[in-house]
């Protein structure tokens, strides 16, 4: 990845430098389940980016698919009741 | 914490996070909410159709998103790009300027509800807690799917 130190391009505007971005995005690394045995290794923000687009896809994947077996859930009856009172009770 | 979320450009650091817990239990009160008011509209006959398992499954997974939108509220873009979305209003500005090529930002903006109006720097603090949001909501629907699967009386 091309590490251009331009400054802003917008004259006026706030100037959004590199060193924001570049922050923002370690940030960012922290959030991402670590699957590597090497932890704190700085990642280009490239790798990091790409792989919270991953993350972020395969949660939504399973936000579906938990979707989808709830759904068949809801056809047993009584369960739900049995559900909040437990989820309110395990908060 | 809400004059961080004027000037996301100016902050390099993401708001801080609301205690978690608080978030938690207001997107699980939320989404049980829902899931009861779904209960109820069902049509009681058991046999059902593929298409009306199909219909279920999307009125989850809707009321998994519209429950993270409401608990979190106007206070995030994302959120709000959710609740304009299922409101039916219309999509926010595209971000003109489109500052999101940089950085190879632009499969984000697509992911990420309402990112194609966004900077840079805001795009990346509505990721985090976009993310944030969405894995509580994932731990909270697994715990409902276990607590059910386990021993069906009350306690």
């Amino acid at each position: 990845m091309s590490s251009r130190r331009s400054r802003s391009r917008h004259s006026g505007s706030s100037r959004i430098t590199d060193d924001q971005i570049n922050d923002l995005v370690s940030k960012l690394q922290q959030l991402l389940p670590e699957m590597h045995s090497r932890r704190s290794d700085k990642k280009s923000a490239t790798k990091v980016l790409q792989e919270t687009c991953n993350y972020i896809r395969s949660l939504h994947r399973e936000v579906d698919d938990l979707s989808e077996r709830l759904s068949e859930l809801l056809e047993n009856a009584d369960t739900t009741q049995a559900d909040l009172i437990r989820s309110l009770i395990m908060q | 914490m809400s004059s961080l979320s004027q000037n996301p450009k100016k902050t390099l650091l993401f708001s801080a996070m609301k205690n978690p817990n608080t978030l938690k239990k207001k997107l699980a009160s939320r989404f049980l909410k829902a899931m009861k008011k779904l209960k109820y509209k069902m049509s009681p006959s058991p046999p059902a159709s593929i298409a009306e398992k199909k219909r279920r499954h999307r009125a989850v997974r809707a009321a998994a998103y519209a429950s993270m939108a409401s608990a979190v509220g106007p206070r995030r873009a994302w959120s709000r790009a959710l609740l304009r979305k299922m409101k039916g209003r219309k999509r926010a500005r595209r971000n003109p300027g489109n500052m999101n090529t940089r950085f190879g930002l632009n499969h984000l903006c697509d992911i990420v509800p309402g990112g194609e109006a966004m900077d840079s720097c805001s795009l990346l603090n509505e990721t985090a807690h976009y993310i944030k949001c969405l894995v509580a909501q994932v731990q909270i629907m697994r715990e409902i799917l276990h607590s059910s699967s386990s021993s069906s009386t009350i306690l």
